[in-house]
């Protein structure tokens, strides 16, 4: 038995690996499909980028550390607003403006970190939401620092050095490898002793402190990584719009980064960017099926939460299940067919139940 | 002198929920070294005491003094890097992960040694990564898991977990070391398994077993301390719990399952 699990084993990442490939290939060949470049690469190209990197930042949170972060767009929207802050109010150069941008939306992410891993499941989602709105109403209110409304514009790209940004294939090269490079680095990270670590803490945070871990550093440490990762979606994001106003971190958008990562699959790095390009080609083109273009990005995230719960990322495996359904069932393929997944809503509950146990220990 | 060799000092420990008071004035002593078996029937307070030992949730009244030092208001986190490690009733394990990667994280917990944000794969060429596979290596040796590193926790037998957490406890390399009824659940070959590993542990580890068993409680104790109601009845050695008439009257006139 154990020998036709390791085979099998074996040769499904061969399969998901050629999948993978083929869909890199389509990355970098993108800009020489399409019919219309000056459409194509800013609005699906690029934005896909964006959404993806953010989104990567939020299924990160989630599937290494179990936190669902609702302020990830928030996040991505302060570099940007730092780097758009230090180009139009300042006159500064893009060399300067995109590590501010990054360490601006870094340091917010950590601040935000040290509220926010004081509460659990729906609490912090709640917290991370309601942090996102008051970013929102600074954004929208403050005509010093953001341009209230009209926002910070313009925002071009300029050549630096031998690297021609102006030039919209070349932008569109180095925001795909920067991705690339994120989402090696987020893999990277979940393999190190820190990323087993928050792995541990998502499955048993009682555990881990027992075991000397100081479980909410770990948190921190872990949201101002993921901070980082949407904050280079941000600045990618700002160069892309070539303005940054409030609508970026108003409710839709971070709606958005949430649809992506459902649709692509909250538990896969790479599938957020499958859930990207199906998020920005309904943005671009449902218009031309129907007015109601929100109704019918509902309808397909009901239909991914229905019929591929794992997001786009897991129809593979669905798929491959489902013909060795039909070949004939046998107990194996039915445990693999349905892989042993810890249910978040459980330790949602665990922890929930901590928490009233401890809150019943402090009010005595 | 005395006062240095505690390993535990609990003076007037007691905790209530609510209207529950779960634990009433509770002393303990156990020297260092010293092998302790807690019994009691379910509700007499032992898993609670286990708790606040832990630090799980704060002791109403009372002070815990752990080798001295007073940690009554100290996190679980500080508690485990003072020497004190634990096993948990139910099992918490980390299930998406391998028995050696739950043992490797076992390891972070208490020691920094640098290695955090180098690659955790056994392969690693880093000396840091590689001493702490290791080790890794030779803790489930010790608890007769040497040939299952690599198999994913969800795989296990209950008994193999139960033997993961002792080998992740054991990982803090305690100094007080508090198991939470450890054989729950064995067979009698597992549980008689379970008194060899126990027993072979190092004399300095002092041991605090919380137990259902009588039969485990009193082979690896060498002193049992019985609790009913929240409160100690009875304190001694295995013998004369053995002997006496409370503890029959408490064990037997209970329900069924609490003779275990």
């Amino acid at each position: 038995m154990s020998t036709d699990q390791t085979t099998s084993m074996r040769r499904k990442p061969r399969l998901g690996a050629v999948l993978w490939l083929a869909f890199l290939i389509f990355a970098f060949a993108f800009p020489y499909l399409v019919d219309r470049p000056k459409f194509w690469i800013p609005n699906i190209g690029i934005k896909s980028i964006w959404l993806g990197v953010v989104a990567m930042s939020l299924v990160f949170l989630n599937r290494y550390v179990g936190l669902l972060s609702l302020a990830q767009m928030t996040i991505a929207g302060i570099s940007a607003y730092g780097a758009g802050f230090v180009i139009v109010k300042m006159d500064g150069p893009i060399m300067m403006a995109i590590p501010i941008g990054l360490l601006v939306g870094t340091l917010a992410g950590f601040l935000i970190a040290l509220v926010a891993v004081r509460t659990k499941a729906i609490y912090f989602l709640m917290i991370t939401l309601a942090i996102g709105q008051v970013v929102y109403s600074f954004a929208s209110q403050s005509i010093e620092v953001t341009n209230a409304r009209r926002g910070l514009a313009p925002i071009k790209r300029e050549d630096v050095g031998f690297m021609h940004f102006t030039e919209l294939h070349i932008f569109y090269y180095v925001a795909l490898i920067v991705a690339i490079g994120c989402y090696v680095l987020c893999r990277y990270i979940a393999a190190t002793s820190f990323g087993l670590a928050l792995q541990g803490i998502k499955d048993s945070p009682e555990r881990m402190s027992a075991l000397g871990y100081n479980v909410n550093r770990y948190r921190i440490a872990a949201m101002t990584f993921s901070s980082f990762i949407a904050s280079v979606g941000g600045i990618i994001m700002v160069f892309d719009r070539a303005q940054v106003d409030p609508d970026v971190v108003a409710l839709p958008a971070t709606l958005d980064i949430l649809i992506v990562a459902v649709v692509g699959g909250i538990g896969s790095l790479s599938g957020v960017f499958f859930g990207a390009l199906v998020l920005t080609l309904l943005d671009n083109f449902s218009q031309n099926l129907t007015e109601r273009y929100m109704t019918l990005t509902g309808l397909v995230f009901i239909a991914v939460l229905l019929f591929a719960p794992a997001g786009l990322a897991g129809i593979g495996k669905q798929l491959s299940a489902l013909f060795a359904r039909l070949k004939g069932p046998t107990i194996q393929d039915a445990a693999e067919a349905d892989p042993p997944q810890t249910s978040p809503a459980a330790t949602a509950e665990d922890a929930q139940e901590t928490q009233d146990e401890l809150s019943k220990g402090s009010q005595r | 002198m005395r006062q240095s060799s505690l390993a535990l000092n609990v003076t007037g420990l007691s905790k209530s929920f609510g209207g529950l008071h779960a634990m009433k004035s509770m002393d303990l002593q156990i020297q260092d070294g010293e092998r302790i078996s807690m019994i009691g029937t379910n509700g007499a307070g032992k898993s609670t005491f286990f708790n606040l030992l832990a630090g799980v949730f704060p002791a109403t009244t009372g002070r815990i003094e752990l080798f001295g030092e007073d940690v009554t208001t100290l996190s679980t986190a500080k508690r485990a890097k003072k020497g004190l490690a634990r096993t948990f009733q139910t099992s918490s394990l980390f299930e998406q992960l391998t028995a050696a990667e739950n043992v490797f994280i076992a390891l972070g917990g208490v020691e920094f040694n640098g290695a955090s944000l180098r690659l955790a794969l056994p392969s690693s060429k880093n000396i840091l990564v590689e001493n702490r596979w290791s080790r890794v290596e030779r803790l489930l040796e010790r608890v007769a898991l040497g040939d299952q590193g690599s198999t994913m926790v969800a795989n296990l037998s209950h008994g193999e977990q139960r033997q993961l957490e002792l080998a992740m406890a054991l990982a803090l390399q305690p100094k007080l070391l508090m198991l939470d009824e450890p054989a729950a659940g064995f067979s009698p070959a597992e549980r008689a398994h379970l008194v060899k590993i126990l027993r072979e542990l190092p004399q300095e580890i002092t041991l605090l077993l919380i137990e259902h068993d009588m039969d485990i409680a009193l082979a690896t104790a060498n002193r049992v301390v019985v609790m009913h109601d929240g409160e100690k009845i009875l304190e001694g050695s295995p013998q004369e719990v053995r002997s006496s008439a409370r503890v029959r009257e408490i064990y037997l006139g209970g329900s069924l399952d609490d003779v275990a």
